[in-house]
Parts: C-alpha cells; structure tokens; sequence
C-alpha cells in the first residue's frame, strides 16, 4: 500500500513567520518590526489611498515596458527561429545583453529619458525582451517539421499553416515568454524604481529605508512578492496547465 | 502461430469492408504521375538521382525498394515537390507537382499528428483547410474514415494517448480523407511491430480496392513490397538512380495467408533480392565508391 506523500508545502510560510517573530522579539522593533507592525503600517496606507496609488503606478509601468517587450520579442524570436540568416545575426547580440544586469541600464536611461514613466519603462523592456525572445526563439526552432509538412499536404496555404499549424504548436512556448518576461521585467521594475521614481512600489521600499522606516520597508517587499506570486500562480501556471495534456509523451 | 494472425486479420478485416463500401462509393479515378529525366543532388557534384525516369499507370500500387540511404525520401520528397529536381520534370496528371495539390496525399515515416488536436479533428484537417463542407458534415466524414481504419473509438483521444500503430493508422485516416488520386507512403509500417504491419498491410490493400487510388509506396522489406505491389522498382545507390522494375503477376485480391504461400510468391521475393544484392556490390566496386567521393 502506498500513502500519498504528505507534503510540507504548507507550512513554509508560517515557519518563516515564527523565526521572523522569534528574531524580531530580540531586537528593537525600528530595526526589525513584528509582523503585526507592518500590518498596522498597511493599513495606514490603505486607509490615506497611498497604497493604491503605489502599487498602481508600478503595474502601470510593468504594464508598459511589458508589453512592448512582447512585442518586440515576439518579432525577433520568431524571425530567428524561421530565418537561420537572422538567428546568425542576432544570436551575439542577444548573448551580449543577457550578460549585462538591466539596472545598469537604469542611470542612462535616467540621463536620456529624465525621471519618470519612460524611463523605467525602457529599464523594464530591456529586462524583459532577451530572455523572452530567446524563449520564443527557441520554441519556433522546436516546431516539428513533420508537422509542418504534414499540413502542407493536406492542404494548408500559407496562412492557414500560420493559423492552424505555427499558432498552436507556439502557445506553449509563448507562455512560458511571458512568464520568464513578467518576472524578469518585475524584478528590474523594482529595481529601477528605487534608483529613481518619485513613486511606485520600489520608491516606497527606498524611501522606507532612508527615513527609517523598517515596517514599510517590509511592506514594500511583501507588496512586491505578493503581486509577483499572484502573476505566476493565477495566471500563467493556469494558462500552461491547459497544455500539460498534449505536451506530455 | 502464423496462421492464427491471418485468419485473425482476415476475419477482422471483413466487417469494416462492407462498410467501406457502403460508405465510400466515390471510387475517384486514380492519378498517373510522371518524372521524366529527372536529376537531383542536394550538393554540387554529388547528385542522387541522374536521368531517372518513371512513371505509374493511374490507380497502380507501385513498391518502391532500396538499401536505406540510396534517396528513397528524397524521390517522395522530389514526388511530392517538397523538393526541385534540377533536371527534367515531375508531372501528376501532366500537371508541374506542388505538396498542397489535392490530388496529393502523403503518409511519412513518422506519424507527424498535430499533438494539440484530437484523433478525430486530425482526420478533419484536411478538411477544415478546403472548407468545402459545412463543420458537422466535416465531423461525420472524419469518423467515417477513422472508422475504416478501425480506430472510431478512440476519436476523441490525444495522439499521445495512443500506440504507434494506432499513430500510423490515424495518419492515414488523415490522408485518405481528401480522398487523394495520387497516394505518397514513406515506410510507413516501418516502426511498427510485424503483426500489426501485416494486419495494415491487409487493411491498405482492402481501401485500395474499394478507393482506387494510384499509390508509390517505400519500403526495404521485399516480401511487402511484393505481398501489396503490381510493380516494385528497386533503387540503386546514388548516382546510379533506377536499378531495375519487376512486375509482381500474383493474383487479386491477396491474401495474407494464401499469397505468401503461391510458388510466385517465394520467386519473386528472390528475384528482388537478387536485384538488391546486385545494387549492394555495384556500390562496393571501388570504380564508382571513388568517383563519388573525389567529387566533392
Ligand atoms: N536534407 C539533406 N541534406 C543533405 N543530404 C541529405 C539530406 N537528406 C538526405 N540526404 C542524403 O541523401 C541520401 C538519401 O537520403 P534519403 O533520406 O532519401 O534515404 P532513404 O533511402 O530514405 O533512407 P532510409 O531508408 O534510411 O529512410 C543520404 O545519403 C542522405 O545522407
Ligand atoms: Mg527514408
């Protein structure tokens, strides 16, 4: 008889929880508050509307970069999967940005674009487009050609095999994209905006920090944790399960 | 042991029969297919195939076998006009071949389902494309050939769900559907186990007849070639192209058991076997083994 493993999945958090609490009672809460002080803290924010604007601006500027990286990576990644010309062509270019953290970017485009929503969108977007256009890249070149084939005999003009054949086989891959992209473009955000935004969730981080203000330094990261974990896990691990079915062997 | 499998397949092949032929009576006239002094390399100085010339009565089953390697996949592919020859030309019905043509049907080595479709909407492919029938009529049509290849009742299965025989089966399904003139077969009963390559041997040759397609099918396996075949040409290695064609004059319909058991059966299996061996040393006498590689 087998027993279904027991998993501990559940108690990772309330672990972190007790040691934070534990560490917390030895220290002075302005160094390290009890989570009912960052609670306190969110409600004040909550309360005055300053939550909401926070958090708002900053998806309004993932929202942004984000989606122009998709574009653009959607552009490149299936050029170079389709054309081994262009894949030649691209293929340093892309290794050499991947190399380069994109917060470094962060000061030029400070320079170039003055502080505000462009240039942390811009920050965001050169986060985002390599690692989702390698991705996308890589699925294209994936795509089998007997199947491709396949649909040309049995009829399938030119568009239709865009349509029917390219369209399907890419949704797996093109998912997976977006997922890489949405983190890779979140983290950078945070990044960026607390190197230089006048608000957003990275500024509040920042200026917490500068002022002393430990509980809404926690606030901020636990902000930032939760929007990302409610990406992943409502949106883009459902949208792939949907594919779990053929994908599988 | 042999036995038991063909009575097995003949008692299994009879009941889809008489459907297929209830069902399909739109016995399309079979498409005649020419190459005419066709040459083709895929480099520069070391071609393939060098004034090959053949051609197939329409509605003929015509075997195809050669030494793996010797460009059996490159003449479908030329056949199929996936690939250009760079000489002569490849005609179906007198017509300049294209892979989307109708006339066409194509089953490859490899299943190549589309794994995101159900079985049943892989047969409608073809279908769906040409969106000549409205989608329930499509439906309907679909399971009416999966039914022909025994398969109706895992319609609504993944292609992952199911064996590699049962792949193959709904590959041909898919392109029996369009109802093709010309029918290309690349090996493909290769993968599968020889009980169930006989039983599909016995099962092509039943919608063969009831279909009437004309069909070019590959394979290294002489007794196949020869069990399903009114002619089997035999490949030479490259550059030499068509070796030789020999006329397999055995009676219709076959049989899984009673046709491999006619005198003719064995002879004609060794006349080709001949052929091949003639084809395997003629590749081994260093005159033409050197001339190909100092090409390059
Ligand atoms: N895309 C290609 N580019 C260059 N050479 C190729 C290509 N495809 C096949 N060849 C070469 O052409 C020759 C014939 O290949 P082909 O696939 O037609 O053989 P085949 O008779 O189908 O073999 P098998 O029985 O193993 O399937 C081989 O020597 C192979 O190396
Ligand atoms: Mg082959």
């Amino acid at each position: 008889m087998r027993m279904p493993k027991p998993s501990w999945g559940w108690a990772s958090l309330p672990a972190l929880l007790l040691v934070r609490c534990m560490a917390a009672s030895r220290v002075p809460p302005y160094v390290l508050p009890q989570p009912w002080d960052v609670a306190i803290e969110a409600l004040r924010w909550i309360r005055s509307g300053d939550l909401g604007r926070q958090v708002g601006a900053s998806l309004a500027r993932e929202a942004g970069g984000f989606a122009m990286a998709v574009l653009v990576a959607l552009a490149i990644g299936t050029a170079g999967g389709l054309s081994q010309r262009f894949r030649a062509f691209a293929s340093p270019l892309v290794s050499l940005f991947m190399a380069i953290p994109p917060i470094a970017w962060a000061p030029l485009c400070l320079i170039f674009f003055g502080l505000g929503y462009l240039a942390i969108a811009v920050v965001i977007f050169v986060a985002a487009v390599f690692p989702m256009a390698v991705t996308i890249q890589e699925g294209v070149l994936g795509i089998v050609a007997g199947q491709v084939r396949a649909a040309r005999t049995l009829g399938a003009s030119p568009v239709q095999l865009l349509r029917h054949v390219y369209l399907p086989a890419s949704l797996p891959f093109v998912t997976a994209a977006l997922r890489i992209g949405f983190s890779q473009a979140w983290r950078a955000l945070v990044a960026a905006e607390m190197i230089g935004a006048s608000q957003g969730i990275g500024w509040m981080v920042a200026m917490g920090g500068q002022v002393g203000n430990a509980s809404q330094v926690l606030l901020g990261i636990v902000l930032i944790g939760l929007i990302a974990w409610l990406a992943e896990s409502l949106v883009f691990r459902r949208v792939e399960r949907r594919y779990q079915a053929w994908r599988t062997p | 042991m042999y036995y038991m499998l063909a009575s097995d397949t003949s008692a299994r092949a009879t009941e889809p029969f008489q459907f297929a032929r209830a069902a399909a009576p739109t016995t399309r006239r079979g498409a005649s297919f020419m190459v005419d002094g066709m040459g083709f390399g895929y480099r520069p100085g070391r071609d393939i195939f060098r004034n090959v010339t053949l051609k197939a009565r329409p509605g003929e089953f015509v075997a195809l076998l050669g030494p793996s390697g010797c460009g059996k996949t490159t003449l479908l592919n030329l056949l199929s006009g996936f690939l250009a020859p760079h000489a002569g030309t490849v005609t179906i019905d007198g017509r300049a071949v294209r892979p989307e043509m109708s006339e066409l049907g194509y089953v490859f080595q490899a299943p190549n389902l589309f794994p995101w479709l159900s079985v049943r909407e892989n047969v409608r492919f073809g279908l769906r494309m040409a969106g000549q029938l409205d989608p329930d009529e499509q439906r309907r049509k679909a399971l009416q050939y999966l039914d022909l290849v025994g398969l109706s009742d895992v319609a609504d299965e993944l292609p992952n769900r199911l064996s590699g025989g049962m792949q193959q089966r709904v590959a041909l399904a898919r392109a029996l559907v369009l109802e093709p003139s010309l029918l290309l077969m690349d090996e493909p009963f290769a993968a599968l186990d020889a009980i169930t390559r006989s039983a599909m041997n016995a099962e092509l040759l039943r919608l063969w007849s009831t279909l009437g397609q004309t069909i070019l099918f590959i394979t290294h396996d002489v007794e196949e070639a020869v069990f399903l075949a009114d002619r089997v040409l035999v490949l030479g290695f490259p550059p030499h192209g068509l070796d030789s064609e020999v006329t397999i004059d055995l009676p219709r319909p076959r049989d899984l058991r009673r046709t491999r058991v006619l005198p003719g059966f064995a002879e004609l299996c060794d006349t080709l076997l001949q052929r091949i061996a003639g084809v395997m040393q003629a590749r081994s006498t260093p005159a033409s083994f050197v001339e190909q590689e100092s090409v390059q």
